[in-house]
């Protein structure tokens, strides 16, 4: 209820100046895009998707509504339509908020917001923007990007020149509350153990990100700082005894699943020149949960993913690209789940400036990411090459 | 050698095209705008969403829908063809960062706007006549 309020405020501050206007000096725009794509694996099952077989389960429509009331105001609202496997199915609130920015050295953007945290948080989910089908999985898994996506509450940001031999500095600050949903990607391991969250996680998140745009043209080196506090949410853990005089009852237990406070820094950087882009990211997530009713003992975390990444335009239609990620929890036992490292090649081919078609080839190492056990029943086999093809159209 | 003059002699063609390319193009603006030159690293940033103000006071970038003008611009001064240039906007308003700016149909109707609207700032083909507006000096 609170988030709806949020949002309807911030519709409401960009409403109350816009009544004694015409739609024309409202500037009124729509835009969209939707996309389809198909997975296919040569073996494991990926994305809550019957991959191995070949699956088009992934499916996006994005629209997008945004007027100007003022000159230094906007007020906007982006509603998706999501499906991927098991995820999704559903309509969802992107973002909706209301921009003031002074100057440029000075916004503040309030409502449900997109996280500018790391390199490419904020456009993690807009398809049309980039060359690759799939963003390294490490630092932008796709089963769990709504709940990185947006936060509700507020970001301050601006461009601040640093003299024309040190280049701009473009600072961003953040904060909110997080939610993570029930069926979040996040949850997956949880709800195949038979713990399932009755309303996800909310709590208190901020950061704060610098991009520093040097002197050398087209590079750009920045870092970023999220933290989130500790929050907590009830779940039902469901067992069915397996043997026994009791075999088939089923024994529900109630508890919390407390997420310890975690932190985030983040260092990227990215450098283009002509037709050529080159971009790199390290970050590390640590923290740690706990499942109260079923162990004391807390569950540790410590996610270290990166990637380097290449684009080269081929032609004006054509953009080629190959990045390597790897991903590893130190605080998982060792083996194959522990990891997720893939090489990637991608190809984009735009035919127009509304209608676009991406193939890409995965060799992938390791199954920490992107996969799940109910899909696998007959168990995870270490290594997986993964192909996707993806249409889009935007407008 | 006889292939390594003609390859001196294409590429040099090619650059004397390039540098008169360039030339075909002006930037315009609203005379309410109080630079009278800009730089090309800010003619950039005003024209992909990083900046919105140029010596001092607000300025508005208009596009042009298409045609060589429209290509020879954001070559010359963005680095980027058509598509990757929308593409680089379209990331901007769908994180909700910004308004796509508007975009005309022809160089007539980009010098009207202009020429009437408080902090715009377009482009239009040299021959354009362009009455009502500034021309910026790119630096």
């Amino acid at each position: 209820m609170k988030r709806i309020l949020v949002s309807a405020m911030a519709l409401a501050l960009g409403a109350i100046p816009a009544t004694a206007q015409s739609l024309e000096d409202l500037n009124i725009q729509i835009h969209g895009y939707a996309t389809q794509g198909f997975l296919y694996t040569n073996q494991n099952n990926m994305f809550t998707t019957p991959s191995s077989n070949g699956s088009p389960a992934w499916t996006e429509a994005v629209v997008n509504v945004t007027a100007q009331p003022a000159p230094k105001l906007r007020v906007g609202v982006q509603a998706r339509y999501y499906l991927l496997g098991n995820f999704g199915n559903a309509i969802i609130l992107d973002w909706a908020a209301a921009d003031y920015k002074a100057s440029d050295k000075f916004g503040v953007r309030v409502g449900k917001v997109k996280i500018p945290s790391g390199l490419l948080n904020e456009t993690q989910d807009i398809d049309p923007s980039y060359t690759w089908a799939l963003l390294p999985q490490g630092n932008y898994p796709i089963t769990s990007r709504n709940s990185a996506l947006a936060d509700y509450g507020g970001v301050v940001y601006g461009t601040l020149s640093l003299g024309q031999k040190m280049g701009k500095l473009e600072y961003r600050g953040w904060g909110g509350e997080f939610a993570i949903p029930s069926d979040d990607g996040y949850w997956v391991a949880f709800r195949e153990e038979g713990i399932a969250l009755t309303n996800g996680i909310n709590g208190v998140s901020s950061g704060t990100a610098l991009h520093w745009k040097t002197p050398v043209s087209g590079l750009m080196v920045g870092a970023s700082y999220s933290r989130t506090n500790k929050s907590s949410g009830a779940f039902n853990d469901t067992y069915v005894v397996p043997a026994g005089p009791s075999k088939g009852i089923t024994i529900t237990t109630p508890g919390a699943l407390v997420l310890n406070g975690g932190n985030e820094p983040d260092f990227f950087g990215r450098f283009e020149k002509n037709r050529l882009m080159i971009a790199g990211e390290w970050s590390r997530s640590d923290g740690s949960l706990m499942l109260q009713g079923l162990s004391p003992v807390p569950n540790g975390y410590d996610v270290r993913p990166w990637y380097g990444m290449a684009t080269y335009k081929v032609t004006g239609k054509l953009t080629a690209g190959v990045y390597d990620t790897q991903e590893v929890n130190h605080q998982s036992a060792l083996g194959p789940a522990r990891y997720f490292k893939d090489w990637v090649v991608s190809g984009r081919y735009d035919f127009n400036q509304f209608l676009y078609a991406k193939a890409e080839q995965h060799l992938i190492d390791g199954t920490s990411t992107g996969f799940d056990t109910a899909l696998n029943p007959n168990g995870l086999k270490p290594n997986t090459k993964l192909t996707v093809l993806k249409m889009g159209v935007s407008f | 050698m006889k292939k390594l003059i003609y390859a001196f002699l294409i590429a040099a063609s090619a650059s004397i095209f390039i540098v008169q390319v360039k030339a075909q193009v002006i930037v315009i603006a609203n005379n309410s705008v109080k630079a009278s030159e800009v730089s090309k690293n800010d003619l950039k940033d005003v024209f992909t969403g990083a900046s919105t103000s140029l010596g001092g006071g607000s300025v508005v970038p208009i596009l042009l829908k298409s045609g060589t003008a429209n290509e020879e611009f954001l070559q010359a001064y963005i680095g980027k063809n058509d598509t990757a240039y929308r593409a680089g906007w379209r990331s901007l308003v769908f994180s909700g960062q910004a308004t796509m700016p508007k975009s005309l149909d022809g160089d007539t109707a980009v010098v009207e706007f202009v020429a009437h609207n408080a902090g715009a700032i377009g482009y239009i083909s040299k021959a354009t006549p362009h009455e009502g507006v500034k021309v910026l000096a790119v630096r």
